[in-house]
């Protein structure tokens, strides 16, 4: 009974805030304004707060690889590793410095960028899986579809009739199907967005656990 | 109140009213829905991961906990309250990685919560939730390790995602596992309909808890949504009526 009212209390206190936060989108009413503005900071400073206990149980995560020595914990070593040396210079000398910069631009960028190309050779080798293992007519529109934006879009290597042809091609693919299939599928998006707000709100769906 | 604001609150209402409404005529005439596939075959790759001592693995993307982009994740975590559930009977209990440290905090609230209700806490383990990496790239560039490492047969995508989206459905087909995605971005549906072997498209993603069992009013949130979707359509054919016949009207 008392873990009924704990929870139905968790639940008031959501709903409560929520409502607030919502209404502050419809209501120009400078006390709500001012009620949303305040929730929104707080929940800002508890989002960096909890990016702190998300990267310590990442580290609680690897450390426990590491100390049991299990498949891959020679990773977990260099993740922990590499943390720590990013953190404790970070912490001495500020998130500016030379150091920390350094570590940024030569390595976390090439790595970010190396699967960011990563990506095109997997979505070339999706493609021809695609035509292999769900070969219905909408997996061969999506493909052709995709074929012809590229080719569309693409330097040409000789200008002529067919590249003018290809590139009109394109410009109606995406200004006029892609724009309209994207426009609803953003309005289904919305909706169903809405809709889980809107059961959070009703306390139906308790996140922040039960 | 400006009337955009006025038209945006009645709308809420209208929205709540409909779910509500939704919920008390369930019984008298309960919705039914199309057939999606790709929960079908989610329902028994959940049961084959169990039988098998295999992992549940559910991925909340990268999006942070209060942007507009949480949503689906939302919608994931709705999911994650029945894939509990099923997986209390395994050795192997359901996994969850987020790029967002708040997420991650609300990902292990949830399993606690269901694992405490279906009377076995023992199965909570504070690492079940985790932050991956607080960057998208960061964050899929520590998938691998997880399906590989833990035994993960079944590998679902439920958040934001950008482009790292292809990517982290790779993964999982990489890893022999069941991969089911959708996210609330169109680029990244593009990616996941052309990488994942069960895409969700639309607002697909959002109908998880609907068709996983997680309560009546998710059932009732479709109906309110097919319901304004229909009024929608109607009021853009008059509106592209009315555009086209203005000179004449």
């Amino acid at each position: 009974m008392r873990l009924f009212r704990i929870s139905a209390l968790w639940a008031a206190i959501a709903a409560a805030v929520g409502v607030f936060v919502l209404l502050g989108y419809f209501v120009n009413i400078d006390f709500i304004q001012n009620i949303r503005l305040l929730f929104m900071r707080w929940a800002a400073l508890l989002a960096a707060a909890a990016l702190l206990v998300g990267l310590a149980n990442l580290v609680q995560v690897h450390w426990r690889k590491l100390s049991l020595a299990e498949e891959g914990w020679i990773y977990s070593a260099v993740l922990i590793l590499a943390f720590l040396v990013t953190l404790i210079l970070a912490l001495s000398f500020g998130p500016d410095n030379p150091v920390a910069l350094f570590i940024f631009e030569y390595f976390q960028l090439p790595l970010e960028a190396g699967l960011m190309a990563l990506l095109s050779v997997i979505l070339l080798v999706a493609g021809f899986r695609l035509v292999t293992r769900r070969r219905d007519a909408f997996s061969i529109l999506f493909l052709a579809t995709a074929l012809l934006v590229m080719f569309g879009t693409g330097p040409a290597v000789t200008e002529g009739p067919v590249t003018v042809v290809m590139r009109d091609l394109r410009a109606w693919i995406s200004q006029v199907w892609s724009a309209g299939g994207a426009r609803g599928i953003a309005l289904g998006v919305a909706l169903g967005a809405t809709t889980t707000g809107l059961r959070v709100l009703l306390g139906a769906d308790r996140p922040y656990g039960s | 109140m400006t009337a955009v604001n006025l038209q945006g609150l009645l709308l809420l209402f209208v929205f709540l009213g409909l779910m509500l409404g939704s919920v008390a005529i369930s019984r008298r005439w309960p919705a039914t829905f199309r057939q999606i596939a790709a929960f079908e075959a989610l329902g028994k790759a959940i049961e084959r991961a169990v039988e098998a001592g295999e992992r549940v693995h559910l991925s909340l993307g990268t999006g942070s906990v209060i942007g507009p982009d949480s949503a689906p994740a939302f919608a994931g975590l709705a999911a994650l309250t029945r894939i509990a559930r099923a997986t209390s009977m395994s050795d192997r209990p359901a996994v969850v990685t987020t790029g967002d440290g708040a997420m991650a905090i609300l990902a292990r609230d949830t399993l606690r919560s269901s694992y405490g209700e279906m009377g076995a806490s023992e199965l909570y383990n504070p690492t079940s939730g985790r932050l991956l990496g607080p960057t998208p790239f960061s964050y899929v560039a520590g998938l691998p390790s997880i399906l590989t490492n833990e035994r993960v047969s079944v590998h679902m995508l439920s958040g934001f995602y950008g482009f790292e989206a292809g990517l982290a459905a790779e993964f999982g087909e990489r890893a022999r596992a069941f991969v089911i995605g959708g996210t609330s971005e169109v680029q990244s549906q593009a990616l996941l309909y052309a990488v994942a072997q069960n895409p969700l498209l639309g607002e697909e993603v959002f109908a998880s808890g609907a068709y996983l069992g997680a309560g009546e009013l998710h059932r009732a949130s479709l109906r309110a949504q097919d319901i304004i979707r229909i009024g929608l359509i109607v009021l853009i054919l008059l509106g592209v009526i009315m555009a086209t016949f203005e000179d004449l009207i």
